[in-house]
């Protein structure tokens, strides 16, 4: 896959040849057959939740399995409107995940810095600390923490899902490492020149950084929409559940009801794929090199 | 989203026109300097550690102590020392459960770190189509994972499943009883995972691509290096604090391994995909048996910690 | 929609009985929960742990009927998520904040909770029950009983009485044994492919392990050989299982599995001619089939398969009962209040509100049945109705601090040896050997 890409760009310095453009137009086209075969075998499953969507229930799981919709059953889309809170779920994890992703994207960007491109003694074991939380299954303390929480009066409300997710170690983490790869030249010529340590990272470092903030966002929100032992451990009230929860109560009620849980489901994945989508530019353009030129 | 705004109206100004001075003022009142860099140091650090450390860290060390004790989450927990410790090396389950994380972690790791940098190096590129390959390439990842259960399920469905049909067209007789048999559910395990995980982790490879400055390729162009030449001399070694961190979070997520494979086989055929996290959960939300649950919370957390210092000294060295 | 109407109709139904109830049966709970403790006529709130209240109604009907009897206390309900109700209902009990009142909507969990000291001694409310009151025993501890009984399911054998006539075999009278089981469900597939039927099957065994093990326990085993982990009794139903999957009587645990087949989509759409399921199912097929998602067909319940034909008068089967117990860290003000609330719960008005949202009330009478069986869909044959109420149920296991640990051994040792990955006979013995590296049995 390696040579794949690195075959492409290279053209001779002398002018070009024929057989070298035909060379070239081949390997796009056995490119975009790949990557089509490759996408279509990725998208099954998405696909099957969409086709399960358009059924009925009991023709969901059936043995042979059916892979088409006979006759395609629209009402499911209707029907979960009036069934579930749908739209209130879509509001409140929307608002959820952009303030998690605001706030993670702050204080992990700004203490990577600290750990990047500041000496003080005993980082190397803070830091080591962080990564080591990481490396506990939630589940082992969750119950302590869930006490702790409930003293501080946060349970049951949606500052518990902000408290959980908006500090977390992997931002501090994926930031630190993306800073180390910024020269130690740039921040010392910065230095000279009188800039605060904080200015520094304001004005050089952050701007520098943009495909890693584009991806810990990106990933940030997607973690926190999708989050459900999170909710489903501290969200009891209705009024304030996730998308996630959500759809877990649907499948709890609707047990049988397969159809409609695949909808929801359906529902729930669009917003991220359009976020996607969208955020794109933001990986293609080469943000990165702009510091070092000149 | 905001942050991406404020990449666009701060241009990166300043570097260029500086050229750096010749030798740094001298440390001198070394400790002085010292306490302000820490204080500094603190300031960045503290607004993520103020969170970090009450919500997170605070229960984790709840945690290590509880793995001492008898604890069935109601009222307060019985020290009892090592006595958990002693049971884990009797349980047979345990053992069991410890062999199939790593044995799971041992073909996941490789092959998601291959899929994920494969996939970032083919579609880090500008053609047409691109945006829309990679969004399907994260398609799986935010697919909703029950979705994702029943799908491969069926996919690996013994005698009716798509994947042995093929295989007995190309003439396999006898193909894998997959997430029916208890050789080949671990196995099917590792292609769901992999499948999964591969654009998240490629996602992180992309912005790493992105880093690399355009000129260090023009430069090794110009010397003459050849395509498989720059890969080496120029690609992995700049993406390797990339590499780094996704080899870590990587390890440390397998060796967690717990939803995709509750709702794919819920450790079955036997225990022959059971796994730490999942005997943990079990231990301490089926059984209610909170102190031997964090016990092997602990084991859980030595293993990753240990793996992942001897990758921070691997790094270390490989940066000397 | 239908469902909604469905159920506002059983509503309406329901607190109709209730208030008709009231004069007769209602006065006798009154006066019980009076004797329990002093009568107050200061306004009380109470919170009660609750699941799936958007469609599920019977947390609301019985404390909105409670409320119109008992006017100056208010039960507002907690929700929890159904499958997660454990985990959340721990940590809340864990944290301090659990409501007054919770559902043990898992049998197997009470000792977790009482040993835990997370629940009240309610015997001043069983014992105006008596110990004949199903269930009472399963929550009774050294003599005092920690939670009230309200519901009690059990297990039937469905039955779709149409394929059984396409097929000409006569239908369960109600002596069957498991082998009668066996045999009829070879005969069925043989004859119903004859007919023309190729995917239709003769039994459907659903892939949770209670749905054989259960069986076994209830049947061929004891308190003291489940404890003690000698689990040889459980080999036979093992064999007749795999026995019927060779013959294509059943379907393959291994298709069950990967194909996430449901027992709702396997019988109510003809997939399976006969299913041991539990009581619980008939509200699901009744509702099924007024949305379409089932067919429309002539069913029938029967007793489950016995062992031998000593237990044909009483079938011993197995089936839940679902009790509320009080929060043992409840306000002692409220505990007077939550206690009554228990004592409506197992009342007859109560269980006939059960009855109408086609629940199986733990409460047994005519008038419970006849409800039950009022609901259109339902049988009409008098076999089923005696079929319904005459029964002996066991929960799943027999109850103790090590059940979970041991039933989760039994989990793994169902799932090894229904798909073939070990004989019945191999598997059994490996599970009592882990069973015993683990410290139990």
């Amino acid at each position: 896959m390696a040579s794949l890409t690195l075959d492409r760009p290279a053209p001779p310095p002398a002018q070009r040849r024929d057989p070298r453009r035909t060379r070239r137009l081949l390997s796009a086209a056995l490119l975009y057959t790949v990557l089509v075969v490759a996408a279509a075998a990725i998208m099954l499953p998405f696909f099957w939740m969409v086709v399960s969507s358009l059924k009925n229930n009991n023709q969901i799981f059936t043995v042979p399995v059916q892979w088409l919709p006979d006759p395609a059953v629209w009402q499911n889309y209707l029907d979960i409107w009036d069934k579930s809170e749908m739209s209130r779920w879509l509001r409140t994890t929307l608002l959820l995940s952009i303030t998690v992703t605001l706030l993670q994207l702050f204080t992990g960007s700004f203490a990577a810095y600290g750990f990047a491109k500041m000496r003080f003694p005993g980082r190397d074991v803070l830091f080591l600390a962080y990564i080591g939380t990481i490396a506990v299954p939630w589940q082992a303390y969750m119950i302590p923490q869930f006490i702790l929480m409930t003293r501080l009066g946060l349970s049951n409300t949606l500052w518990a899902m902000v408290a959980l997710q908006a500090f977390g170690a992997f931002g501090v983490f994926l930031m630190k490492q993306f800073y180390e790869s910024i020269p130690e030249e740039l921040s010392e010529a910065a230095r000279i020149d009188g800039l605060s340590e904080y200015a520094i990272w304001w004005r050089i470092v952050l701007p520098l950084s943009g495909p890693a903030l584009a991806t810990l966002a990106l990933l940030t929100f997607v973690n926190t929409w999708n989050d459900y032992l999170g909710p489903l451990i501290y969200l009891r009230n209705p009024d304030i559940w996730t998308i996630q929860i959500g759809l877990r109560s649907l499948v709890s009620q609707y047990n049988a009801e397969y159809a409609l849980i695949m909808t929801g489901s359906v529902l729930s994945v669009l917003p991220i794929a359009i976020i996607f989508l969208l955020g794109q530019r933001y990986f293609v353009q080469g943000i990165a090199t702009s510091g070092l030129k000149g | 989203m905001a942050t991406l705004d404020v990449t666009a109206s701060a241009p990166a100004p300043v570097p260029a026109t500086v050229t750096p001075k010749a030798p740094r003022r001298e440390r001198a009142p070394g400790s002085r300097l010292r306490r302000r860099n820490t204080l500094i140091g603190w300031t960045f650090i503290l607004p993520n550690f103020i969170g970090f450390a009450t919500l997170t860290l605070v229960p984790v060390v709840i945690l290590l102590y509880l793995g001492f004790t008898s604890w069935n989450a109601f009222g307060a927990a019985t020290f009892t020392g090592t006595d958990n410790f002693e049971r884990l090396v009797r349980d047979t389950t345990f053992h069991t459960a410890l062999k199939n994380t790593i044995y799971f972690a041992v073909m996941h790791i490789p092959l998601t770190l291959g899929a994920s940098l494969g996939l970032a190096l083919l579609l880090n590129r500008k053609m047409r189509g691109m945006a829309f390959f990679r969004t399907v390439a994260f398609f799986p990842y935010i697919t909703s994972i029950v979705a994702i259960a029943v799908v491969w399920n069926m996919l690996f469905s013994p005698e009716a499943g798509v994947i042995n049909q093929m295989l007995m067209a190309i003439g396999i007789d006898d193909p894998p009883g997959w997430t029916t048999s208890t050789t080949w559910a671990m196995p099917a395990i590792v292609i769901v995972a992999t499948w999964r995980d591969m654009g998240y982790y490629m996602l992180l490879f992309l912005a790493g691509l992105q880093a690399i400055p355009s000129e260090l390729y023009e430069a090794a162009r110009v010397d003459g290096a050849s395509a498989v030449q720059r890969f080496r001399n120029v690609t992995l070694p700049s993406l390797r604090p990339t590499t780094f961190f996704v080899t870590v979070m990587l390890t440390i997520a397998s060796f967690k391994i717990f939803d995709l494979i509750l709702v794919m086989t819920n450790g079955g055929p036997g225990t022959s995909t059971l796994v730490l996290s999942q005997y943990i959960y079990r231990k301490g939300f089926v059984e209610n048996d909170f102190g031997y649950a964090s016990a092997i919370a602990v084991v859980l957390f030595v293993i990753c910690l240990g793996v992942t210092v001897l990758q921070f000294l691997a790094n270390k060295r490989r940066d000397a | 929609m239908k469902r909604s109407l469905i159920t506002r109709s059983a509503v309406l139904a329901a607190a109709t009985l209730a208030l008709t109830g009231c004069s007769t049966g209602g006065s006798d709970t009154t006066a019980g929960a009076s004797a329990v403790c002093e009568d107050s006529t200061e306004p009380v709130t109470l919170s009660l742990a609750a699941w799936g209240l958007s469609t599920s109604t019977d947390f609301q009907t019985l404390t909105d009927s409670f409320h119109l009897e008992n006017p100056n206390i208010t039960v507002e309900l907690a929700e929890y998520d159904a499958t997660d109700y454990d985990t959340q209902l721990t940590a809340d009990l864990a944290a301090g904040s659990a409501p007054d009142l919770y559902p043990i909507k898992t049998i197997t969990t009470f000792p977790t909770y009482q040993e835990g000291g997370q629940l009240l001694d309610v015997s001043e409310v069983t014992d105006v029950l008596g110990a004949d009151y199903p269930g009472i025993e399963y929550y009774t501890t050294d003599g005092a009983a920690y939670a009230v009984p309200y519901r009690q399911d059990a297990w039937y054998l469905y039955y779709n009485k149409e394929l059984f006539d396409l097929a000409g075999v006569s239908y369960p009278d109600g002596t069957w044994t498991w082998d009668e089981y066996d045999d009829v469900a070879v005969e069925l597939t043989e004859n119903l492919e004859a007919a023309g039927q190729q995917n239709v099957k003769g039994t459907y065994l659903h892939s949770w392990a209670t749905a054989l093990q259960s069986f076994a326990t209830a049947q061929a085993g004891s308190d003291e050989a489940y404890f003690a982990a000698d689990w040889d009794y459980m080999v036979p139903f093992y064999e007749r299982a795999i026995a019927l999957q060779d013959a294509g009587a059943q379907e393959n645990y291994g298709v069950v599995t990967t194909n996430s087949l449901t027992y709702q989509g396997q019988f109510g759409t003809q997939k399976t001619a006969m299913m041991p399921m539990g009581s619980w199912y008939i509200a699901a097929l009744l509702s099924q089939r007024e949305s379409g998602d089932a067919d429309v067909f002539e069913w029938g319940i029967a007793p489950a398969p016995q062992v031998d034909d000593t237990t044909l008068d009483h079938p011993v089967t197995q089936g839940n009962p679902t009790a509320i117990g009080i929060n043992a860290a409840i306000d002692d003000a409220k505990a007077c209040a939550a206690k009554d609330f228990l004592t409506y719960v197992s009342s007859e008005p109560a269980a006939v509100e059960l009855a109408g949202i086609g629940l199986r009330p733990s409460y047994t009478a005519d008038v419970v049945t006849d409800t039950v069986f009022s609901q259109e869909g339902m049988p009409t044959d008098p076999e089923s109705r005696v079929a319904f109420s005459t029964l002996e149920a066991h929960p799943d296991a027999p109850l103790g601090s090590d059940t979970p640990a041991l039933q989760n051994i039994l989990k793994d040792a169902h799932s090894a040896i229904l798909s073939g990955a070990v004989s019945p006979e191999d598997g059994i013995a490996q599970a009592m050997e882990r069973a015993r590296s683990e410290g139990l049995g």
